[in-house]
């Protein structure tokens, strides 16, 4: 490694040192670090219920998204696509508290409770699947016409086309969404606890009731680093999947 | 050889435009081995006929028979394995390496690794970009002509007995395009495949047929081979399209070696300047080629300009550049001719021996047939 490389490496890792660094010392400084020891099996259930919250939501947003934005794409699709995504970009533009207000508005009246974890898991679902959706649809269809019409010229059947040369080509755009939603999901999940759903967020909001910077940092520290987690994963994750023909350049730089 | 393919009247009416036949009764045999280039004004219906070889485009009326058998009757996906692809704009898969491109057609048709490996291998060494260089490379990071290079390739991958190719280097400069010509005709030479050509250029159309199939708004106007296409047009439409310098044209057809004559002024650098003066006077020439004993090209002597006291050939020889070797074409002999002084062009062989000489006269005759 020269020293040129050495140099940009230290650049990009800089950011996160002085992020971690701030956020830990905050962290001790309010008694954060005490109220967690001194609070331990509810910290481990609170953190439990969040990473199910999040990774259960996470999981349905990418099958669903992701299947849903695929078939927009096929034949005989393109009226409800076009409906489709007018939705979803209605839908994205609603709140993250409105969702959650929502979930526990409606869902009674389809016969689930509003209240607890099953309406909280509803909310971020819907809320995250739109930009999966989005991006799906619109990574797909950015596939230039000339590598389709080349692939079926080819004898490459739709099937094959669509695992072997569309999805893979619309990779990029398709992670894209997903780091999206999982910043949404991660930043929504902490207000699950207002209609019971558990989390983290309830040392968060206790804290804010009680004015005891203590506790609501004991909640909140956790959720950014594991919001900073996911993010790291997900880009991890990205260099893994996404090939390096259609790697942007910004991209290959990241990791 | 046999009829590889075959149009039978085919018709093709686009749903929504009753009246409008884009191809009509499109009807020419093409035997094996032959490059058929469609030829026409945009909207003359060359892609559309080209894409119904391989059912890309479904045929209204008519037979196109492949080997015999009616691709109407075959697995859309089977009879496409079979007849490569080439289009304008490449198409290469930007996910795959340039090894991966290429690999694809053999994978689908499930040979083994190794029979992959050693085609991919050599088909790359045939568009000369090196296997070590370029197999583990990606479609982004090659230039436009080395991308089509490899879009050629990736369409010869699967020992398709016909290739369909749609305008292949048309979005290619000039410069790299006739070197891809160049080139693509050197490896046809050796692959000898059936092709469709689709292409609005003309001096293409003539340069890479075997045969040339004018449309004009879905009609057939003439089907026949460059020389004939360029002696005898069938009518207005076609000497239009084809140029008013037809003639000229017709010199891409020809080699150089093919129109030269055997017998050149040629003087030998060991004789003495004596013999050079009465070889002047004998042949009536005013210039000589000087050659060394085994018959290599060296030089120019020029008949009022030997310098005073010289007591060889070699002495007295200047050098010169207006040769070319005999694959060149006529059009090249012509320029050639009238950018030197001499009046005619020494005709070379690769290590640069002399095989003859090629004067106006000669050309004229050749056109003549």
């Amino acid at each position: 490694m020269n020293s040129k490389t050495l140099v940009e490496l230290i650049k990009r890792i800089i950011p996160y040192i002085v992020a971690i660094a701030f956020v830990l010392w905050l962290y001790v400084s309010y008694g954060a670090w005490a109220y967690t020891l001194k609070n331990m099996s509810e910290f481990f259930r609170l953190i439990g219920e969040h990473m199910v919250l999040v990774f259960i939501s996470m999981a349905a947003a990418i099958s669903v998204g992701v299947t849903l934005g695929t078939v927009m794409t096929r034949k005989g699709f393109e009226k409800s696509a076009s409906v489709i995504m007018a939705v979803v970009n209605v839908w994205q533009s609603v709140p993250s508290l409105g969702v959650i207000a929502l979930a526990y508005g409606i869902l009674p009246m389809i016969g689930i409770s509003g209240i607890g974890m099953v309406p909280a898991l509803f909310a971020l679902f819907f809320h995250a699947v739109a930009p999966i959706v989005r991006n799906t649809y619109a990574g797909i269809d950015s596939v230039s016409r000339d590598v389709i019409e080349a692939a079926t010229g080819m004898g490459m059947t739709r099937k094959q086309i669509m695992f072997q040369i569309e999805l893979p080509n619309a990779m990029p755009v398709i992670m894209g969404g997903i780091r999206t939603s999982s910043a949404i999901i991660v930043g929504t999940a902490p207000l699950a606890f207002l209609i019971g759903g558990g989390g983290l967020g309830f040392w968060i909001f206790t804290g804010i009731a009680l004015v005891d910077m203590g506790i609501m940092t004991a909640g909140a520290v956790p959720v950014a680093l594991l919001a900073m987690l996911i993010d790291f994963l997900l880009a991890k994750l990205e260099t893994l999947i996404v090939s390096r023909g259609i790697l942007s350049d910004g991209a290959q730089t990241a990791m | 050889m046999g009829i590889m393919l075959s149009l039978q009247k085919v018709t093709k009416i686009y749903p929504g435009a009753d009246s409008i036949k884009a191809v009509n009764k499109l009807t020419f045999d093409l035997e094996e081995g032959e490059i058929c280039t469609l030829v026409g004004p945009s909207g003359c219906g060359k892609t559309t006929a080209m894409k119904m070889i391989n059912r890309l485009i479904s045929v209204t009326s008519g037979k196109i028979l492949i080997n015999g058998q009616n691709v109407a009757n075959t697995n859309t996906i089977e009879l496409r394995r079979k007849i490569g692809y080439v289009i304008q704009n490449i198409g290469l898969f930007p996910n795959m390496t340039i090894g991966e491109n290429i690999a694809i057609i053999p994978k689908l048709l499930k040979w083994d690794k190794g029979r992959i490996q050693e085609k991919v291998q050599s088909l790359l060494e045939i568009v000369s970009l090196p296997p070590e260089e370029y197999r583990d490379r990606y479609p982004r990071e090659l230039s436009g002509g080395q991308q089509q290079r490899i879009g050629v390739a990736r369409g010869m991958a699967g020992d398709p007995p016909i290739m369909l190719m749609d305008e292949p280097f048309g979005a290619i400069d000039p410069i790299n395009r006739e070197h891809l010509q160049n080139e693509f005709l050197r490896i046809q030479e050796k692959v000898k495949k059936t092709i469709v050509f689709v292409t609005h250029d003309i001096d293409e159309a003539i340069k890479m047929g075997d045969k040339i199939c004018l449309l004009k708004d879905g009609h057939l106007v003439q089907f026949a081979s460059p020389e004939e296409m360029l002696i005898n047009p069938k009518n207005d439409f076609v000497s239009d399209f084809v140029g008013g310098d037809r003639t000229l044209k017709r010199l891409n057809l020809f080699t150089i070696r093919k129109s030269m004559q055997t017998n050149p002024p040629v003087v030998n650098v060991t004789e003495t300047i004596e013999t050079a003066r009465n070889l002047f006077v004998k042949l009536n020439v005013d210039y000589l080629i000087a050659v060394d004993s085994d018959g290599f090209l060296k030089g120019m002597i020029k008949r009022d300009a030997i310098p005073a006291g010289v007591d060889t050939v070699m002495d007295a020889t200047e050098k010169t550049n207006a040769w070319l070797p005999g694959t060149a074409s006529l059009k090249d002999g012509l320029s050639e001719i009238f950018t030197h002084d001499y009046g005619f062009l020494i005709v070379v062989d690769e290590d640069r021996k002399v095989l003859g000489w090629l004067r106006t006269e000669d050309i004229k005759k050749t056109l003549k047939g």
